[in-house]
């Protein structure tokens, strides 16, 4: 017998009628359980979504406060929340969204001490990295591969994106891509290089879509995959990524065996050429 | 309902609009196995013209189509009774 | 020979390696570019000695972290 309300027939109708969904995929849904980690550029996009959509239990990670720059894109938060806690904010707009959804906070960093028993919190099925750093997505891909949880990697910057699914035993982690963290200055930040306030909304809803799917148990998931964007030329490419054997996580001879709290190395003052 | 013919469920949509007339429907047919059978009580004008149709897409087959006194209609349907 | 790098068609007199191709193809990050060959990794190591082929497909792969600051 379907658990479904009047109302919740109603709101999710148009998820009903797909034909990859209907009533017994809303309840997988209801049921399901994501971890944003980030609630930034990303997170807020994809946590939006997933709350639009009926995940039952969503969990929000982010120790920071909501500052005027983000609002160029962070549509989570609102002018009245500057200056509150980012989780809390995050809350707000998903129950006002959605009160199917019960949001979990966690006003922290992700570390290696702490990572897992989020995760193990509330069992969550997938997980979204949504972070800015490095060090946390290195993390956060050990601790899913670790753990044998499923998640979705992205990284946004100017005007491009991309981003890949990892499904324990299915194709590649992140590092098998990226093995080793690059330097601290290597690589720009948005705050150094700029983000066009959209893609963390293409990115992110991208992300979101991967969790819905892996719920739902429908589509293909970009594992094995990495799905680049350019949003000046307007052009999307899948590219094929292997999963590496070296892989220092996943790889046949691991290295990396437990978690670590990573440092970026200091850029090396090496000449160029 | 009225037809005779023995149906396992029944549903009433005489009380919601399209689309959420198709929407109670599919979501009865979910609790049915494969070729059983759902009695439907519906509205004339949207939803008589939608719902059989939205049926048919889905591969559930439509045996039956009865219009009553009070012009509402009873419909009954086989679960993807058209995958065979 | 003409090769695919990132989609496009690449033109070259003769074949060069991985450290010459990142130059003329003008990677970002060259030193921390992720480069795959036809499908495979190729670890930076093996940069100076993996020459491509006529017809190869080369993806650079880049870093990126943006997101939430």
């Amino acid at each position: 017998m379907s658990s479904l309300t009047n109302e919740q027939l109603e709101r999710y109708s148009r998820h009903i009628i797909l034909k990859q969904v209907g009533g017994k995929g809303q309840e997988k849904l209801l049921n399901g359980k994501v971890l944003v980690i980030g609630t930034g550029g990303l997170g807020s996009p994809a946590a939006m979504y997933l709350a639009a959509a009926g995940v039952g239990t969503i969990g929000l990670v982010d120790y920071d406060v909501v500052d005027l720059s983000n609002l160029q894109r962070q549509i989570i938060h609102k002018t009245s929340s500057v200056g509150k806690n980012k989780v809390d904010s995050g809350r707000a707009t998903i129950e006002a969204l959605n009160p199917d959804v019960k949001v979990h906070t966690y006003q922290e960093l992700v570390r290696a001490d702490n990572i897992l028993d989020i995760i193990r919190d509330q069992d969550y099925d997938f997980l979204i990295d949504a972070t800015d750093n490095f060090p946390a997505k290195f993390l956060i891909n050990d601790a899913c591969v670790m753990a044998k949880k499923p998640f979705s990697h992205a990284g946004i910057i100017r005007f491009q994106g991309q981003t890949m699914t990892y499904v324990p035993g299915q194709g590649p982690c992140y590092r098998c891509v990226f093995p080793e963290m690059p330097p601290k200055d290597a690589v720009p930040t948005c705050r150094e290089a700029g983000i066009i306030g959209v893609m963390g909304g293409v990115i992110g809803t991208l992300q979101a879509t991967e969790a819905i799917k892996y719920i739902l148990g429908i589509g293909d998931l970009l594992t094995g995959y990495l799905l680049t964007y350019d949003a000046l030329t307007m052009q999307f490419r899948k590219i094929k990524i292997p999963r590496n054997p070296n892989c220092p996580v996943c790889g046949d001879h691991p290295t990396v065996t437990k978690l670590v709290d990573y440092e970026q190395p200091a850029c090396d003052l090496r000449k160029k050429g | 309902m009225a037809d005779g013919m023995k149906t396992d469920a029944n549903v009433d949509i005489t009380d919601v609009v399209c689309p959420m007339t198709f929407v109670k429907v599919k979501v009865a047919l979910e609790d049915l196995n494969d070729g059983q059978v759902l009695g439907v009580h519906l509205n004339d004008g949207e939803p008589i013209q939608n719902v059989p149709r939205s049926l048919k897409d889905e591969g559930h087959k439509v045996l039956s189509v009865r219009k009553a006194a009070d012009d509402t209609y009873d419909l009954i349907v086989q679960k993807n009774g058209l995958a065979q | 020979m003409t090769i695919t790098v990132n989609g496009k068609s690449l033109e070259l007199e003769k074949p060069i390696n991985l450290n010459e191709l990142l130059v003329v193809a003008k990677a970002d990050q060259p030193e921390y570019v992720t480069v795959e060959r036809n499908g495979e990794f190729v670890d930076h190591k093996g940069f100076v000695s993996t020459f491509v082929a006529d017809g190869d497909t080369i993806e650079f792969l880049y870093f990126m972290g943006g997101g939430a600051a």
